[in-house]
């Protein structure tokens, strides 16, 4: 594999705690002390499916009022995890503008995507119902949706590492395509990758 | 005998529990080594014939050799082993000889030891000698420890911790680390001790009840406090002469002192806690059910069961046991014997015998007893010890003195070899890891991977030699050892996996990738379970104290070997019962480890494990002679002394080197014996032992220990005779040393002289200040991480040193995120009060209460939220503080007016930077100052600026010079920089979504977007693909100008929207960009680069000075995170982790004004020259784009798509068909972009359709 580094940015508007995702991700459990200034901040190494990446995480919390900075975030991703709370109706809707903006900016309209529905611990203070963001995630072409608790660390590690998987595959049919165009394997991975998706959908 | 053999049996059951193994001695004949070390131990000067001694343990010791005495203990003792840092004796010791003469060999120095002196343990040797210093006179050496037991009382423990910490900071200090010691801090900890142990004892004032009714008590905690005041003196003069650089040999000696003070103190605590558990307590508690928690084991009952005892030994337990039970024949031939000794002493000193009783073994008991409440602690045995075999195979050693001074570390003890087995297999993964994610020969796949393993094997011996020893087999360390071996199972497994796979095909060398990956996989996860497991071994090693590793044969690894690439089932099969086969490999068939004589740091253990502990001393010594209880004449009058505590600095110095403790001068009166003077120690004590003996059998159930006695008998004051270290309360004591000052004569008259001691002690009573230093806590580098409110607020105000500032801006810029004002006011008029008005420390920590709160309103004063808080400091300031500092008041009460009627800003410009930069009040230009570069701006120019304005003509940015455009820029941008309040960073505030107060911020980000928005409005407005060409070539210019300037805010704008998809989809006009300017585009794209965490940006702000404009959104990002990633508190190291304390997590605040300060070091107006005609137009500009429609991304995209529509030939190329199915249904109603919709949508669904394809 030509690629085993992958880059994927976090993305969402303010108060989602998409940082606390990320940093919930990032960190060494043992670590006392958080120091998200080094560069080694937002590198993490996991498995996915038997294989050893390095994911590199952009994630610009705090400087989303910098909108026009948002494409060059955008430009060093692969993937993107695009992160609403289930408190807020109008961070869902915010998402869809960021969504157009990827498929642009990629020229791609398979950008590997997960849509989180952050803050499931309140449950009591839901304001979009699962079948809203679902269907939604539905609509965006079976985006997988997951709901986490950043807070808890529930569904953290499973949402970095389905969109780790997402940008695995689509890096192999890249891949597979390239050398022959009748190769079988690819379909194959592919329709594997989505049955995946479908499943995770469900999982909360 | 029914009572022996019930004594036996219980004995079986106590052996368990033993603090040291004992009786673990061996016949003269068995043990040629053990007779030559006592060869060397014996001293020229020794009275006591090298052979009688042989001789004499012959008679009292059993021939039991360590390994046989733990071949009959049962396996697994219910016992747990705990590493106790302070030992307390608890019979005399007094070696025939000493030292041999520290010349010859100072290694193998015996510490005589009394009973009742406490033992600061640094480590312990398997054969149960400890190495340690004796709190009363500061020798050091060797000592048995079957004759101690551990001391730690809830009272008197953060004392001793002090201690320990003081010790490891003298010890570092000698290897040159002494910027500590420039501080006062230091000192605090044992002033906290001090203060907390009082309380406890409920003897902190001078009025309490039970100082006031109990004599004893009331001069002990006068000399208590004496001494501390003059370690504090110490403190302070050691203090003075390093900050006035003088050379570092007066510092040795009076770290000496400064250590020698300290053990006073605490030596002087212990007795003080004697006495009142002996009857200060008994007097106001009630001690209930405390004779039931009496510990059980005296250690002479340690007889093992399963070995063949000579007779004598028999008859000697048997006398043990007789003279507690009372009823043996023996008896009365103890008594008999003791009653003549104790008449003879008696006569002359009735008094004293009485209360210096010897304890026999039982009465034990009556230590634990003496302290109500603790015996749990005193009932854990003393040492890691007699579990499994490997448990005693090595050096115990106090987990804090492998220090932290590079040049002493021991390279076996068990912490080092942990962390070097870590790292070494840290390295060994990490290439192989490195390795699998490039090339990959099978070769190097190998060696790699059996390095890695073999690395790990080791990490896992350490590992479960730490588990072995731990008697209490923590559960932690277990699974995470159990996991860290399922791991490399793993990885071997994989590894097999692969060799097998390339064994099948035919190329060898052909290492299969996915096989690779597993490997990684498995390897990145055996880093993460050894992380694990060394975490927990390490606080594993922390309880039971650091040892001695031994070296476990690479066996271990040489079966690794064998499993890789052979046999691969059956080795798999058998792995994992690999842990447990470790176990055996490490005890039988390793010797003994050869004793410590390398060691650096202490006087090297000759005492082999030949070497016996001594016999307990015993009630009825059947030899009357008295040679088996060692009633010895001191052999080396120089001995305790000359084992300088200061050990660690080199071996041990020759005796002419030897500093500040000076010999003892035999006192002529032997009323004031020194303790520290071996001499005068030695031969009355060993008299009274008898006489104690005799005492014993008359009085079993009075008997006092005979520290208590001491002190009981200063209580009556009818001898002069003090058998204690020291008795009398050491105010004035000037002498340099301990052992000139202790029992001094000179002290013995200030103790007559009471009135003048009166008036002392009662200044020094302010000594003991309240503290909450033990709420604090400190990183690695003296910075405080964490602490409780009142601890913070003690750290602000501290008498000894200015506080330092970093510490200061940080809690001013961010109390209110973890305190009130009101709390905050309230805290600091605590601190005054309990401070008091002393002139030494009362009144400059009042003087800096004062001047917090004037820093606090003078220049950081936030009225919303802090204005609850004036009632609380007017009161103070009219009441208490003008009682105190008039002046001080009358300012305060001003300032708090003043601060009611300014409304907004602080009343003085601050300098919240820790960087001391200046503020950020000033206006941007000045002056006409002479370095301000003339704005590059014609006439022609200008004037067309005033037509545009006047809506005359049209200005382009092509027709200004990039340098000025930037430069203009850069003024606007520089402007609301500058203006950026630190309260706007805190707390996510400029994420606030309504009335965030962090308006310049937002105006930060919305000038940005603006800028960015500009860029692209000028390059989209124009038709012509070479004029927008032109308006590229021109921005860029103006970003590099920017970066000229330093404004990489500006900068990171005009890229962002150079590199927008609206823009860099612009092929065509791309292609009209000079290949020149494009390379310098790319030069710009590197820096603005947001990978790796902006490495590069952050690279070049380190390089910079003010005035700069960073890229601000680094800094907000880095401000969430550290508020998001680290918690609101942090817990208090403690021993158990139920009673631990959670205090404020100031390490958070501390990351948040450090990013404050980095922003704000760059707070400064640049020194250029404005073009307001020129600004005016940019404003325009600006609000002419943000006032269009076209403003938001998804316009400009429109536009972008308008002027150079998408590619079609790529798309018809790629999928001729697709076009005509599926572009037909759906079309914008934007008619004018509807060709581009369309290019747009067919392009969609070319990339959809040929998906699906691929998937069906």
């Amino acid at each position: 594999m030509a690629q085993r580094e992958y880059h994927i940015v976090v993305l969402g508007s303010g108060g989602v705690g998409k940082s606390c995702l990320t940093a919930q991700f990032v960190q060494n459990v043992w670590i006392e002390s958080y120091d998200p200034t080094i560069e080694d901040s937002y590198r993490k190494a996991i498995d996915v499916d038997g294989r050893h990446v390095i994911l590199e995480i952009l994630d610009t919390a705090g400087t989303e009022q910098f909108t026009a900075m948002r494409e060059l975030y955008m430009k060093t991703g692969q993937g993107f995890l695009l992160v609403f709370s289930i408190t807020s109706m109008s961070s869902l809707y915010e998402l869809t503008e960021l969504r157009e903006q990827i498929r642009r900016i990629k020229e791609d309209d398979h950008v590997p995507l997960v849509l989180v529905g952050n803050k499931s611990d309140l449950e009591e203070d839901r304001a979009v119902p699962r079948p809203r963001a679902f269907k939604i995630s539905q609509d965006w072409g079976d985006v997988p949706y997951y709901e986490t608790s950043a807070r808890r660390r529930a569904n953290v590690d499973e949402v970095f590492t389905d969109l780790c998987r997402q940008i695995i595959n689509k890096d192999q049919r890249e891949y597979d395509r390239r050398p022959a165009k009748t190769k079988k394997g690819p379909k194959n991975r592919r329709g594997r990758g989505q049955r995946e998706h479908r499943i995770h959908c469900t999982i909360l | 005998m029914a009572d022996y053999m019930l004594e036996r049996e219980e004995t079986d059951k106590r052996a368990s529990a033993l603090v040291a193994p004992l009786n673990i001695q061996k016949s003269p004949k068995r043990s040629p080594s053990r007779a030559s070390s006592h060869v060397r131990q014996s001293s020229s000067r020794g009275t006591i014939s090298i052979k009688s001694q042989p001789h004499s343990h012959s008679q009292i010791s059993p021939p039991l050799t360590p390994r046989t005495s733990r071949e009959g203990l049962p396996h697994r003792q219910p016992a747990q082993p705990v590493f106790h840092n302070y030992l307390r004796a608890f019979y005399h010791f007094h070696p025939t000889s000493t030292v041999s003469s520290a010349s010859t060999d100072e290694s193998s120095i015996t510490v005589p030891i009394n009973q009742g002196d406490v033992i600061l343990v640094h480590s312990v040797h398997p054969n149960g000698w400890a190495d340690g210093t004796l709190l009363a006179s500061g020798a050091r050496g060797w000592l048995p420890t079957n004759y101690c037991e551990a001391y730690d009382h809830a009272t008197i423990r953060n004392l001793l911790n002090a201690l320990t910490h003081l010790w490891d900071l003298v010890r570092d200090g000698e290897s040159g680390h002494l910027v500590v010691f420039t501080k006062q801090d230091y000192v605090r900890g044992m002033i906290a001790g001090v203060r907390f142990f009082l309380e406890r004892t409920q003897c902190l004032t001078r009025d309490s009840a039970l100082v006031l009714a109990h004599v004893g008590l009331r001069r002990m905690r006068k000399g208590l406090l004496g001494d501390l005041s003059s370690l504090v003196k110490t403190a302070k003069k050691l203090q003075e002469t390093l900050q006035s650089n003088q050379a570092p040999v007066p510092v040795f000696e009076q770290l000496d002192e400064l250590v020698l003070k300290a053990f006073k103190l605490v030596t002087r605590a212990v007795r003080f806690l004697d006495i009142w558990a002996q009857d200060a307590v008994s007097l106001s508690f009630d001690l209930g059910d405390a004779t039931n928690n009496r510990p059980p084991t005296p250690p002479s009952d340690a007889v093992d069961p399963a070995s063949v005892q000579q007779p004598t030994t028999t008859n000697q337990n048997d006398h043990g046991a007789a003279s507690a039970n009372g009823d043996d024949v023996s008896v009365s031939q103890t008594s008999a014997t003791a009653t003549a000794t104790a008449t003879a002493t008696a006569t002359t000193e009735e008094l004293n015998s009485v209360a210096t009783h010897q304890p026999p073994r039982n009465v034990r008991s009556s230590v634990a007893f003496s302290i109500p409440s603790e015996s749990d602690a005193m009932q854990s045995p003393l040492l890691p010890q007699p579990q499994g075999q490997a448990n005693r195979s090595s050096v115990a050693h106090r987990l804090s003195y492998t220090g932290k001074s590079h040049g002493l570390r021991n390279q076996d003890l068990v912490s080092e070899r942990l962390n070097t087995a870590h790292d070494s297999f840290l390295g060994f993964i990490g290439s192989f890891i490195g390795l699998h994610l490039q090339s990959r020969s099978s070769n190097e796949l190998t060696f790699t991977t059996q390095q890695s393993v073999i690395a790990c094997r080791q990490l896992l011996a350490v590992v479960e030699q730490v588990w072995e020893r731990d008697a209490r087999r923590s559960e932690q360390l277990e699974q995470a050892r159990d996991m860290m071996y399922a791991r490399l199972t793993e990885l071997v497994q994989a590894t097999k996996d692969m060799f097998s796979a390339s064994d099948a095909s035919l190329g060898d060398d052909v290492v299969m990738p996915e096989a690779g990956k597993q490997l990684v996989a498995a390897a990145t996860s055996c880093v993460r379970s050894a992380g694990d497991c060394v975490t927990r071994a390490r606080s594993v090693i922390e309880r039971i104290g650091d040892f001695e590793f031994e070296t476990v044969g690479l066996g271990l690894s040489e079966t690794m070997f064998e499993q890789i690439g052979q046999d691969a089932q059956r080795e798999t099969a058998e792995e994992p019962a690999q842990p447990t086969r470790l176990e055996p490999a490490i005890e039988t068939e390793k010797p003994l480890p050869a004793p410590p004589t390398a060691h650096r740091q202490l006087p090297p253990l000759i005492i082999s494990e030949s070497k016996p502990l001594p016999e307990i001393p015993l009630p009825s010594p059947p030899e009357q002679d008295g040679v088996g209880l060692q009633p010895v004449v001191p052999v080396a009058v120089d001995s305790p002394t000359a084992v300088s505590f200061r050990s660690s600095r080199s071996s041990l110095p020759p005796p002419n080197h030897l500093p500040t403790p000076h010999l003892p001068q035999p006192n002529p009166s032997d009323h004031s014996q020194s303790p520290a003077s071996a001499t005068q120690r030695f031969f009355p004590k060993s008299v009274r032992i008898d006489s104690v003996n005799a005492s014993v059998t008359d009085s079993n159930s009075t008997f006092r220990y005979s520290m208590r006695g001491d002190t009981a008998s200063i209580i009556s004051q009818p001898s002069t005779r003090a058998t204690t270290p020291d008795r009398s309360p050491a105010k004035k004591h000037s002498s340099q040393t301990l052992v000139g000052s202790f029992g001094s004569v000179s002290e013995l008259h200030s103790l007559a002289s009471e009135d003048a001691a009166d008036a002392a002690a009662a200044a020094e009573e302010h000594l003991l200040e309240t503290t909450y230093a033990h709420e604090l806590i400190c990183n690695k580098d003296g910075q405080v991480s964490g602490g409780s409110l009142p601890a913070l607020v003690e750290q602000l105000t501290t008498h000894e040193a200015t506080p330092d500032a970093m510490f200061v801006t940080t809690f001013y810029l961010t109390f209110r995120l973890f305190t009130t004002a009101t709390e905050l006011a309230q805290c600091l008029v605590d601190r005054f009060d309990y401070i008091g008005d002393t002139q030494a420390i009362g009144v400059p920590v009042r003087l800096r209460v004062y001047n917090v709160f004037k820093g606090w309103l003078e220049s950081h004063w936030v009225g919303e939220s802090d204005s609850a808080a004036l009632g609380i400091i007017l009161t103070f300031a009219t009441g208490k503080l003008r009682a105190a500092l008039p002046g001080a008041g009358k300012r305060l009460a001003e300032l708090t007016s003043k601060v009611t009627e300014v409304r907004g800003g602080a009343l003085v410009p601050r300098l919240v930077s820790s960087l001391g930069k200046t503020g950020v009040s000033n206006t941007i230009f000045t002056a006409a100052d002479t370095n301000v570069p003339n704005p590059i701006v014609s006439k022609s120019q200008l004037n067309a600026l005033k037509a545009n304005k006047e809506g005359k003509a049209q200005c382009s940015i092509l027709d200004f010079d990039p340098l000025e455009l930037a430069r203009q820029f850069t003024i606007i941008e520089s402007k609301l920089y500058c203006s950026i309040q630190p309260e706007e960073l805190l707390a996510l505030e400029w994420t606030k979504k309504n009335g965030s107060k962090a308006v310049n911020v937002r105006a930060m980000s919305t000038l940005s977007n603006d800028l960015a928005n500009l860029v692209a409005d000028t390059i989209l407005l124009l038709e012509d693909p070479k004029k927008r060409a032109v308006i590229i070539k021109q921005w860029v210019k103006i970003a590099l100008k920017c970066l000229e300037l330093t404004n990489y805010d500006s900068l990171m704008a005009i890229i962002c929207s150079l590199n927008s998809s609206m823009v860099l989809r612009l092929k065509r006009t791309w292609e009209l960009v000079p290949a020149k300017i494009k390379a310098r585009l790319e030069e710009l794209k590197v820096i603005t680069d947001v990978g790796r965490n902006y490495a590069v940006l952050r690279q070049r702000l380190q390089d910079h000075v003010a005035p700069c404009i960073p890229f601000v959104g680094i800094y907000l990002t880095d401000l969430t995170f550290v508020d998001v990633g680290n918690g609101t508190t942090r817990q208090l190291p403690g021993e158990d982790g139920s009673d631990r304390l959670s205090v404020i997590n100031f390490d958070k605040h501390m990351k948040t004004a450090k990013i404050i300060g980095q922003l704000q070091s760059f707070q400064v107006p640049y020194r250029l020259a404005a073009v307001p005609e020129m600004q005016e137009w940019m404003e325009l500009q600006i609000q002419r784009v943000r006032a269009s429609d076209q403003s938001n991304v998804q316009s400009y995209y429109r536009r972008s798509l308008l002027l150079e529509p998408r590619e079609v030939p790529q798309v018809v190329k790629a999928s001729p068909p697709l076009m005509d199915s599926g572009a037909q249904s759906t079309f914008s109603a934007d008619s004018r972009i509807l060709s581009k919709d369309k290019f747009e949508f067919l392009g969609f669904q070319f990339h959809h359709a040929n998906s699906k394809d691929r998937s069906i």
